[in-house]
């Protein structure tokens, strides 16, 4: 046998070969870069994954939730960005709130900058940043017969449907207080606030090889050149016997 | 499985460098001020309440659910002014709106707070708003040219003024 034909056989045979090793982590790469390279058409920016595992994978330490705002019929608990409005999870980056005032069809939660209204089935009516409240930061929310209050660092402001502030007396509001949760209801709250990852960081990770650890770039890296290995033996593999043929004719 | 130290660091950084990005924001205007400068002065908000219907026609509008249930803007006989969030890639664009007789009378951006894609701000874009009144489908009568490397800042903006000039009209009925 020529030393040509054992080569094109060597070729073939690891060609074959490095090409069913890698499957796996070639279709990995491929599906990940599909999807990453969509993500804004799958929505993959506002979804997030809530699993213990992941966070400590991550080395997020969970920040634990540690008390909880009442009023009336309302509570909110909040840890990790997350709140939990009346049971309802309310979504990601969210600030730390300073309190919980209700009044007749709306639930209003203000953090230091901004206050956010739900309405009483839980529908975000409204979200006001620091240039439509009446000061800032928010030191304290509370409300009194029909209002809502707010303390602030530039004094306390009454209004009764958050959109129009003046001066309140500082007599008879109901401030906000946390409440310190049970054990128990700790350990359920730090269930359901997990800290979560986005699912377009996941997938960057996984595509650039970052989840795998320190090592992981360069498991991606070793690929890459298995591909430019795999692409130069396929040309190789399919250009050389249409030239051999050529001679031979 | 389990996380080393620098693995866990690794990520961690990576998490904290994509947190930091997501942080960022140039304010180019405050809102307060961008009203402020349209009316002379801060007139009172007014609020527009999103019907079923409204919140219905909005979601064809930006192609998903608004945000929220009512829509503050400000307005006198003649102008309305608003101050709108839409999503490009990853991050939220605030942008100032005037709309004058069912027309766009002009556009800024305010808040940006993607890391690419900046070019959006600039006045030869946001030029070829001015004058764009909705037409059938309630999609803008006029091509809105894209800019190479911003097409998903492009195209929040033209939902934005999409919207804009749909709750002008809402407003005056």
């Amino acid at each position: 046998m020529s030393p040509k034909l054992l080569f094109l056989l060597f070729l073939r045979r690891w060609h074959a070969r490095i090409g069913f090793g890698a499957m796996t982590f070639f279709l990995l790469l491929s599906v990940t870069g599909f999807i990453l390279n969509h993500g804004s058409d799958f929505g993959l920016d506002a979804k997030y994954v809530h699993a213990t595992w992941l966070a400590r994978w991550y080395g997020l330490t969970p920040e634990p939730p540690r008390q909880a705002f009442r009023r009336g019929r309302h509570d909110l608990v909040a840890a990790n960005g997350r709140w939990l409005l009346d049971g309802r999870i309310s979504g990601e980056k969210f600030p730390q709130p300073v309190g919980l005032a209700e009044l007749p069809d709306m639930v209003v939660v203000a953090s230091s900058a901004s206050l956010y209204i739900y309405g009483k089935d839980g529908a975000l009516i409204d979200r006001l940043e620091k240039g439509a409240l009446p000061g800032a930061p928010v030191q304290a929310i509370g409300s009194d017969a029909h209002q809502l209050v707010l303390r602030t660092a530039s004094g306390t402001f009454e209004s009764a449907d958050a959109l129009s502030w003046r001066p309140a007396p500082r007599d008879a509001i109901a401030w906000s207080e946390p409440a310190a949760l049970s054990a128990a209801e700790r350990e359920r709250y730090a269930e359901l606030l997990q800290p979560g990852i986005s699912v377009q960081q996941l997938l960057l990770d996984l595509h650039s090889g970052r989840f795998a650890g320190r090592y992981g770039p360069l498991a991606v890296d070793f690929l890459a050149l298995l591909l430019a290995v795999l692409s130069l033996s396929g040309a190789w593999l399919f250009l050389k016997p249409r030239h051999h043929r050529r001679e031979r004719h | 499985m389990t996380a080393g130290g620098p693995h866990r660091h690794a990520l961690f950084a990576a998490a904290l460098c994509l947190c930091a990005a997501a942080a960022r924001a140039d304010v180019y205007q405050e809102p307060d001020a961008f009203i402020a400068e349209v009316f002379g002065s801060r007139p009172a908000p007014k609020l527009l309440w999103l019907t079923p219907e409204i919140q219905a026609q909005a979601g064809a509008i930006l192609g998903h659910p608004p945000a929220q249930l009512r829509q503050r803007y400000w307005s006198d006989a003649h102008r309305s002014v608003w101050i709108l969030e839409e999503t490009g890639k990853e991050e939220l664009i605030t942008a100032g709106f005037v709309v004058a007789e069912g027309r766009i009378d002009h556009v800024r951006v305010l808040v940006y707070r993607e890391s690419r894609g900046q070019e959006v701000r600039q006045s030869a874009f946001l030029k070829q708003f001015k004058d764009a009144k909705l037409g059938q489908g309630d999609r803008l009568d006029r091509d809105i040219d894209g800019i190479v490397g911003a097409t998903l800042s492009v195209g929040a903006m033209e939902r934005m003024a999409r919207l804009a000039l749909y709750f002008d009209r809402k407003s005056r009925e």
